[in-house]
């Protein structure tokens, strides 16, 4: 029987973080065992900058932790370590002493866990060693390279899916030529597989059992299950290398007219096994490939039916958080489904106007997106914003020519509603007449915008200024942005200021579990608002840093960091790093909106699991390093 | 014997006894205790942060002294503020026969000859718990007199002396730190309404280990607030 502290240790680890990856429960409680309680009363220092590490790193039991950078006198805090948060890891990752200074903000008790004991199982288990490589993250912001969180980085080739590569999604079940039949059925029963490999001392495969082979040769009698594998394996085998797309394999399939083909290492049967396809897998991509939901939207005659199919989107989406997918790939997907669901809805109007009579559009147009969706970075379906921008006509047609475009865009906001896009509260849609302009209106709109910086002006900005034209013509949304970049090499300073301005109104909680800036009233009491607080000070950065440099045609928040990234060598990590936190934060959003089934806009603290609040936490960071920064650049400081 | 020579006995008996008097009848592994405990200089200026401290909790068939006995005894090690939990001590004695329909079962739930345990000799337990305890720890625990005693009757029973190292009462520290007034409570020192009060949760409580660790925080909880009370490092002379 274990000793019950230990067994209280134990308790308290397997439901925190990283040890919760530690599935052994014998493994976690020699850990448990190796333990040590430390005490610590308020203000004790557990380490210092430029110390050498112990064999030990520590968590939290009870109490508080704040983790300090320390610059000269001054400290500046980093994060705060609340019960069952990791900390001083640095020891069990790398070689070198403390960065930060760890100190009591509370009276606390520490598990003190042994480095060497628990170096051992990084090896065993992978979530441990990504889990941990992302929380040192967090306390080496200003580190030159960041550990990054692995994703798998589907390869971007639209329209093309079929050139997907291939996931090795699991380990490939093998067996030794000496195993008896049973043993192996035995053994893809427990695996859950349809088919195992059979191979040679050096895991090279010689053959392959699929569950055909025990249909045919075993239930049926013909051989006995007692018997070696050899006596139902098919051989040889068809292999194929790791780095094969979809139709690679499914070309092979069919040219063999086998549902099975190993992978190896060098891609013959000379070289250890590596996976197997089997043609189910190649079903289940076909199922998730964007590339045939977005010709079934093409092909689509009802908004309902798009409704169908944009769910789908959905599901697509799903599987792609839960595979950890690039935001970059992901946003790309949706940002193309999305557009294909608007033009068909056009489409679907344009039709209905000639079912009404109204014939064809009487003058070239473009419909914009705005908002998010104009961005690309729109993965759920929330609010719809749009609007709708035609060439200049005479005079004597223009009541006919608007009114033409305001009923094409009841109807196309109306299929969109009906696809699962809602009407906009705020009406800034296609069809409401302020927003549906010929190009000479718009410009002196934006001209208006950016001349009488008021609040309302300001929130304008913020959601027309990120444009990009769906379907149209494709000449009259250029004719926008080269105004606005003309009107800008004027007296623009203040214009861009009070954009700056707007982009650092929303302060963001630098510290999560204890000070989290939750909603004080309302609908949303106690809820942390994940896109005024940390995804909006971001795009709205982005924008105006990148109307500063006179960039247009970059609409994503991350790809505009990129570029400014580029533009700004001196800034470059910087921007780096907010990039990246605005991937997470799309990520973080996608994930708890689809998982509540809304926009995921509002989150509740303790619906985030530990490594969505890590992450959460490491993205505040850039969104105050971004927000100092244009406070210095636009010198906010005094306008306040 | 003349009136003189039995006085000067008696007063070395009394006075050496506790220090330097070995008794040739002591089994082994007492007397070699007890002999390394007799060049134990009492440094009262030790700081508590470089003693070692052992926290000992004691489970008995009863509350009393003559005839109740011990049926577990958990320890851990402190050292500064660091619990060493790899470092602990536990030890089951079967229950006497005579004890078993006692209500104390109900107290422990430690079950007569359970198979979840494994006993041993009561001499056995005692030869561990002294070699745990060394001869320079400093004992701690919560009302501790009463585990001392059942401990030293214990070593009675083995044909040896009583402990000899010294002993720190957690109950007398938080008394200390709150004394008592006669509208208190009689119970607001006990175990429970401490670690309730410190919040220090009471899992595994009634088992020798899991008060000894219980006991083992609050030692650490009191001690912080003594020092900040005295403004000062403390040392072994502040627990006399």
């Amino acid at each position: 029987m274990p000793n019950q502290v230990t067994r209280r240790i134990y308790d308290f680890l397997k439901e925190v973080p990283p040890f919760t990856y530690v599935d052994d429960k014998e493994a976690l409680m020699r850990v448990a065992g190796k333990a040590e309680v430390v005490y610590l009363p308020i203000g004790t220092v557990v380490f210092s900058p430029d110390e050498r590490p112990p064999e030990r790193f520590y968590v939290v039991k009870e109490g508080a932790i704040e983790l300090l950078n320390v610059v000269g006198e001054a400290e500046q805090l980093v994060e705060r370590c609340g019960e069952g948060d990791v900390f001083g890891i640095r020891p069990l990752l790398a070689e070198d002493n403390y960065r930060l200074l760890a100190r009591a903000a509370e009276e606390s008790l520490l598990y003190a866990i042994n480095t060497k004991g628990f170096r051992e199982l990084l090896g065993d288990y992978p979530g441990l060693t990504q889990y941990l490589a992302t929380s040192m993250a967090s306390a080496n912001r200003s580190a030159a390279t960041p550990p990054k969180v692995p994703v798998v980085t589907a390869p971007l080739v639209l329209g093309m899916s079929e050139l997907q590569a291939v996931h090795r999604n699991r380990e490939p079940v093998i067996c030794p030529g000496t195993f008896r039949i049973v043993a192996a059925a035995k053994l893809m029963t427990e695996h859950n597989v349809g088919s195992i490999v059979v191979t040679d001392r050096s895991q090279h495969p010689v053959g392959i059992i699929t569950d055909r082979d025990l249909r045919q040769k075993i239930a049926t009698g013909i051989k006995s299950n007692q018997e070696l594998v050899g006596a139902i394996m098919g051989k040889p085998v068809v292999c194929i290398g790791e780095n094969v797309t979809a139709a690679d394999a499914q070309i092979e399939m069919m040219k063999r007219g086998i549902n099975h083909l190993v992978q190896t290492e060098d891609g013959t049967d000379q070289s250890p096994v590596t996976g197997v396809i089997s043609k189910h897998d190649l079903l289940v991509l076909q199922g998730n490939n964007p590339a045939v939901l977005i010709r079934e939207i093409g092909r689509a005659k009802s908004a309902l039916y798009l409704r169908d199919l944009r769910g789908r989107g959905e599901q697509l989406l799903a599987s792609y958080l839960e595979k950890e997918v690039s935001i970059a790939f992901i946003t790309s997907v949706m940002k193309e489904l999305n557009d294909e669901v608007i033009r068909k809805c056009i489409k679907l109007g344009l039709a209905r106007m000639q079912a009404d009579g109204r014939g064809n559009p009487p003058a070239l147009f473009d419909w914009l997106a705005l908002g998010s969706q104009g961005r690309g970075e729109q993965l759920l379906r929330t609010d719809q914003d749009n609007a709708l921008i035609f060439e200049d006509v005479p005079e004597a047609r223009y009541n006919t020519v608007k009114d033409y475009f305001l009923q094409l865009a009841n109807y196309v906001t109306e299929y969109l509603q009906v696809v699962g896009f809602d009407y906009c509260p705020a009406d800034m849609m296609a069809s409401n007449p302020k927003w549906c302009l010929p190009v000479s209106k718009w410009k002196e709109q934006f001209s208006h915008w950016m001349a009488e910086t008021t609040a309302e002006n300001v929130l304008n900005t913020s959601i027309f200024f990120d444009f990009r034209g769906v379907w149209g013509d494709g000449s009259l949304p250029d004719k926008l942005t080269a105004h606005i970049f003309s009107e800008l090499t004027g007296p623009s300073r203040r214009f861009l200021g009070s954009l700056a301005q707007a982009a650092i109104d929303n302060p963001s909680p630098l510290t999560f579990f204890r000070n989290f800036m939750v909603e004080r009233s309302g609908e949303h009491k106690d809820q942390f608002d994940l896109k005024s607080r940390a995804m909006r000070p971001l795009t709205d950065a982005a924008r105006v840093l990148m109307l500063e440099a006179r960039q247009g045609g970059v609409n994503n928040t991350f790809r505009r960091f990129e570029a400014l990234a580029k533009l700004e060598p001196q800034n470059a990590s910087l921007y780096q790093d907010a990039a990246e936190a605005y991937e997470v934060l799309i990520r973080l959003r996608a994930t708890i909106g689809l998982r509540r089934n809304d926009s995921g806009r509002f989150l509740k603290p303790e619906e985030l699991g530990k490594i969505q609040r890590l992450l959460l936490r490491n993205s505040f960071t850039p969104v105050k390093d971004i927000q100092t920064l244009l406070g210095m650049r636009f010198q906010l400081n005094f306008l306040r | 014997m003349e009136g003189r020579e039995w006085l000067e006995e008696l007063k070395k008996m009394l006075s050496g006894r506790k220090k330097d008097f070995i008794d040739p009848q002591w089994p082994d592994w007492y007397r070699d205790y007890a002999t390394k405990c007799m060049s134990n200089r009492r440094d009262d200026d030790l700081p508590i942060q470089q003693a070692t401290i052992v926290v000992i909790d004691a489970e008995t068939t009863g509350l009393d002294l003559k005839n109740d006995t011990l049926i577990s005894l958990g320890g851990l090690k402190i050292l500064g503020t660091t619990i060493f939990v790899n470092g602990h001590f536990e030890g089951y004695l079967p229950t006497p026969e005579k004890q078993e329909d006692k209500g104390a079962v109900a107290i422990h739930g430690i079950l007569p000859h359970s198979s979840r345990y494994t006993y041993e000799l009561e001499e056995e337990l005692l030869v561990r718990l002294l070699a745990f305890l060394g001869t320079d720890a400093i004992i701690v625990g919560h009302h501790i007199g009463f585990d001392v005693e059942m401990i030293n009757q214990a070593l009675a029973r083995q044909g040896g002396g009583p402990l000899k190292n010294r002993v720190i009462d957690t109950g007398k520290i938080a008394e200390r730190l709150q004394p008592a007034g006669y509208w208190t409570p009689k119970d607001k020192f006990t175990l429970d309404s401490l670690a309730s009060r410190y919040r220090i949760p009471l899992s595994d409580r009634h088992t020798a280990l899991g008060d000894a660790y219980i006991t083992a925080v609050l030692w650490l909880k009191l001690t912080a607030r003594l020092r900040e009370k005295m403004s000062r490092p403390l040392v072994l002379g502040d627990f006399v």
